[in-house]
């Protein structure tokens, strides 16, 4: 099970960042400045580099690989989320939807807190039970390398 | 044999490389957008010229034709607006219907005088179940040819039309309305598109400020 847990949010991480990834830059962009908490320089910066950081812990996530940092990563990402997405509900911004998949997945901003607190919590566990965590991973792999 | 220092780098090398190229190729194969005359405003030669994809229900695309009015107001003769259809018909039920009304409109070379109709009355017609009655009613005071219209509106190619703009805007990388080409960049939303206009007409910025 915490396997296929780890498996799973590295996967969401995944198709959340190849799907912005594959799509213009300024998509992304446009659902950063319907959350009005960055400056726009800083809106810029944040959609052309978040997505590169999302798949980086998600084939981390999935490949077991240097999994104790990619969960830290992977805790502090939906934390941050959940500020984010949180601040916009208490100021009852516009949203449509969170944004958070690109055009791969339509999911709402309220529904999108509850995934992000699930993920924390998640997370969370995984850390907690990092030696089954672990398995099947190529830290588990580099493990036994080192130890031969 | 690699250690795991080497594995990270090349996952990291690996994924920018392939991710990279991917969006390169993709770049490569983006078609080109051609004019279209009779969706057209301002001068042909002007040095900004603006390709705007919308859906005539989108708040957002009402808010950017009012920011694009007042830049080509003050500047007549530097801007070149064409628009184009992107109706989100998952998101706004009077999408198609409202675009296939300005393209029968846009046949009759009135598509600017409905547009600007539908554009200032957007929040009275968005909130009714059917909108056909509030277009027709727009068709007359711009001055459409009815009949026409009307014959316009059962016609196969006007849907056409509309479709094959939405793929051409999906193939240019469109998720969402209102998007821009600025000499060709993409500009995605209201808030983007003041920017980049402020950096091209710094004066027309300042007095649609003091509008405000």
């Amino acid at each position: 099970m915490w396997v296929f847990l780890r498996l799973l949010i590295g996967s969401i991480f995944l198709v959340s960042a190849l799907s912005k990834l594959f799509s213009p830059y300024q998509n992304f962009l446009y659902a950063i400045q319907a959350y009005q908490l960055l400056p726009s320089h800083l809106e810029v910066y944040v959609a052309q580099i978040f997505p590169w950081i999302e798949l980086l812990v998600g084939f981390f996530m999935l490949l077991g690989l240097w999994t104790t940092w990619a969960l830290k990563g992977t805790c502090l990402l939906f934390g941050l989320f959940v500020v984010v997405v949180g601040q916009a509900l208490i100021r009852n911004l516009p949203l449509e939807q969170c944004g958070c998949f690109g055009e791969a997945l339509h999911v709402p901003a309220d529904v999108m807190l509850l995934v992000d607190s699930a993920g924390i919590l998640i997370t969370l566990l995984l850390l907690r039970h990092l030696d089954k965590t672990g398995r099947f991973s190529l830290d588990s792999y580099f493990d036994k390398r080192q130890a031969v | 044999m690699m250690n795991k220092k080497q594995v990270t780098l090349l996952i990291v090398v690996v994924s920018v490389l392939l991710i990279g190229g991917v969006k390169f190729f993709i770049g490569l194969r983006a078609p080109a957008i051609d004019p279209q005359e009779a969706r057209c405003k301002g001068n042909p030669q002007g040095r900004v010229k603006i390709v705007e994809f919308i859906d005539f229900q989108c708040p957002a695309c009402a808010e950017g034709v009012k920011i694009l009015n007042h830049y080509l107001r003050q500047h007549p003769h530097d801007m070149y607006i064409q628009m184009r259809y992107f109706p989100l018909a998952n998101i706004h039920r009077h999408a198609v219907i409202s675009a296939l009304y300005s393209e029968c409109a846009a046949r009759q070379g009135k598509f600017w005088a409905l547009n600007d109709l539908m554009m200032s009355q957007q929040k009275q017609w968005a909130q009714l179940i059917s909108a056909e009655p509030a277009f027709q009613l727009m068709a007359l005071q711009a001055g459409i040819n009815m009949a026409g219209l009307n014959a316009c509106l059962a016609l196969d190619d006007v849907r056409e039309a509309l479709y094959k703009e939405k793929s051409l805007g999906q193939s240019l990388g469109l998720t969402s309305t209102p998007t821009y080409f600025i000499n060709n960049k993409m500009i995605v939303g209201t808030k983007s598109l003041q920017e980049a206009l402020k950096a091209d007409f710094p004066l027309a910025a300042q007095e649609q400020k003091g509008l405000k």
